[in-house]
């Protein structure tokens, strides 16, 4: 299918189609050029800390296999038996130091090889180059600051391009201090009923909704919540890439209003300073959308998720939540107990959002709806490229600037058909 | 368990539970201790320990038990100051996603009493269906087993701890802004 996608994205105008929130061929191309293209993220270091630690999680729609092979090296590959097509590892997490499929009992260790498939000699007559039928593994596969990232793109650039410009704002989240972040244990997982783009614009690029959205969780005494203050300074930072981040004044920060939080946000502050330099004088980052689908947030939670696409209208939420591994434990548990009040499937602010997302997806089904383009012209031509942060930023700290970007990488993305080409 | 404390817990859960469903949310509230932990873990798809599926490298260190730990991710871990709060919220008139309000069914069975760890206080188990149903076609249903821990206060009882087991791994609803 050749998709004429100038008339989807037009961002120099501000308008952007409604089919790309609905249509099934959008979202197949989508699989193939976005997702099956793109690094994407795997898990923390932290969640698979030992030699046979793994974890399940989702590439776009392929499942995959991420494990600490027994000398310690991380791999991931396809969580798919390549005899039948089976899945093989049905356990979120564990620890292994091999995989028995359910179905025909082929074995892989946990490099990936093909060790053993019953039967080899009488049924095969040992004719199986078994070296040829191990789990199919990532075209790449690298790490950043604890973050586990893979690309199924051998033709890809290198994460530390990928990543460009956003590495010092990942730094702003993930390496605050010595010893960078870990990941609390247990995850969220739940479904939406959504397009997968809409979550990742919101976390990547709407401070607009916070104010009016969450107005109810801001009054109820569960967040400080500094974006919906009309004083407070930050704004919104595009480093490249379809990458975008939201921030609040220097000064300010918005986690929930919990003595022990703010005593250590205020004890850490001048070893953050001086780790991430003259930027964190300007603004604080404090949500952020990594292209095409991780969000993170340090705020009234400190969440790291991945909106994995299940269809054009649906969604499966994979959240965790990080603290600075430096923490004392007590603040550990103050984060985690006030991040999932507010984030998370009842989070106070979170569950507001479901909804929105879910009838701005349902709408679309309408052949008329459809074809009238949708709104993204807030702050059109009021932003500009801040040297200081290395990103484009808006002049008002509510623009639709950083969806803007987004959208463009998509349709750059969307139309390549080579990396050269984007 | 004497027959007239099982009958008075039974009638303490039906009548909170029509108090849930009628959203007399304030009067809800009423029924628990103010040291109240309300704590709704997840859960995770693990192999056993004796599973054939995997061969497990040190399992000294492996973990069989898939409802999350205390100190672990849950979908709720509320004190009764947070409750208050989340009750507060649906009475702003900006709680979108109770905003038209669901309409919700606690059906609760299978109630056993036991006596507590401490004089006085009550061990109590329960399974429960909830149905949810929103907008004009959103339904969930939610599954699962509590444990309470109820003691009396002033003659009344009133719940101190309570356990919400719910049998999904993926949480297939959308949101949870209902409570158990």
């Amino acid at each position: 299918m050749v998709l004429d996608v100038k008339s989807l994205v037009d961002a120099e105008a501000g308008l952007i189609s409604r089919r790309i929130f609905i249509e099934d061929e959008i979202y197949q191309e989508e699989l193939e050029r976005i997702f099956a293209r793109c690094w994407l993220f795997l898990c923390h270091e932290s969640q698979i800390p030992e030699p046979g630690d793994f974890i399940t999680t989702y590439m776009g729609e392929d499942s995959v296999l991420v494990m600490r092979d027994t000398s310690g090296k991380i791999g991931a590959f396809l969580n798919v038996c390549p005899h039948r097509g089976n899945r093989l590892c049905r356990a979120d997490n564990g620890n292994a130091s091999a995989f028995i499929c359910a179905y025909h009992g082929w074995a892989f260790n946990n490099q990936g090889n093909l060790q053993a498939v019953p039967n080899l000699q009488d049924a095969y007559y040992n004719d199986l180059d078994r070296s040829k039928w191990g789990l199919i593994p990532v075209a790449q596969l690298d790490t950043y600051k604890g973050l586990v990232f893979a690309t199924f793109d051998k033709t890809a650039p290198s994460l530390m391009d990928y990543l460009g410009g956003m590495t010092w704002y990942l730094d702003s989240f993930f390496d605050r201090r010595e010893g960078g972040v870990e990941i609390i244990g247990g995850v969220h997982r739940w479904i939406i009923p959504c397009n997968w783009k809409l979550p990742a614009e919101n976390f990547g690029g709407d401070a607009y909704h916070v104010s009016w959205n969450h107005l109810s969780a801001l009054t109820s005494g569960f967040t400080r919540a500094p974006a919906a203050r009309q004083t407070s300074g930050g704004g919104t930072l595009s480093p490249g890439n379809g990458h975008c981040v939201l921030a609040v004044g220097a000064e300010d920060y918005a986690a929930a209003p919990l003595e022990i939080i703010q005593e250590y946000e205020e004890s850490i502050r001048a070893e953050t300073l001086d780790r991430l330099g003259p930027r964190m004088e300007r603004m604080t980052p404090n949500v952020g959308t990594l292209f095409p689908h991780m969000s993170f947030l340090r705020g009234s939670s400190r969440s790291l998720r991945v909106w994995h696409p299940k269809g054009p209208d649906k969604i499966e939420v994979i959240a965790c939540q990080f603290v600075d591994k430096a923490a004392p434990q007590e603040v550990k548990d103050a984060l985690r107990v006030t991040g999932l009040r507010a984030f998370g499937p009842s989070g106070v602010l979170e569950q507001d959002d479901m909804d929105n997302w879910e009838e701005c997806t349902r709408t679309n089904r309408g052949a008329v709806t459809r074809r009238y383009a949708l709104n993204y012209q807030m702050g059109l031509g009021h932003d500009s490229f801040d040297e200081e942060m290395g990103a484009w930023s808006s002049d008002f700290r509510f623009s639709d600037s950083n969806p803007r970007y987004f959208y463009q990488r998509w349709a750059q993305l969307m139309q390549a058909d080579s990396w050269d080409q984007v | 368990m004497k027959d007239d404390t099982l009958r008075e817990v039974e009638q303490f859960l039906y009548r909170e539970a029509r108090m849930l469903d009628t959203r007399r949310f304030a009067e809800w509230l009423e029924l628990f201790s103010d040291d109240l932990r309300y704590w709704m873990p997840t859960r995770s798809n693990r192999y056993p320990l004796n599973s054939k599926a995997i061969s497990i490298v040190d399992a000294s260190r492996y973990e069989e038990e898939e409802v999350s730990g205390e100190d672990e991710l849950a979908i709720m871990e509320e004190t009764k100051d947070t409750l208050e709060r989340r009750v507060a919220r649906l009475d702003t008139g900006m709680a979108w996603a109770e905003d038209p309000p669901s309409r919700t069914r606690h059906i609760i069975t299978n109630i056993e009493v036991e006596a507590g760890d401490s004089a006085g206080e009550l061990r109590v188990y329960s399974n429960f269906v909830m149905y949810r149903n929103r907008g004009q076609t959103d339904e969930d249903f939610y599954v699962g087993s509590r444990e309470d821990v109820l003691r009396r206060e002033s003659g009344q009882l009133r719940i101190k701890y309570r356990k919400i087991v719910l049998d999904q791994n993926v949480l297939l609803a959308k949101n949870v802004s209902n409570f158990f």
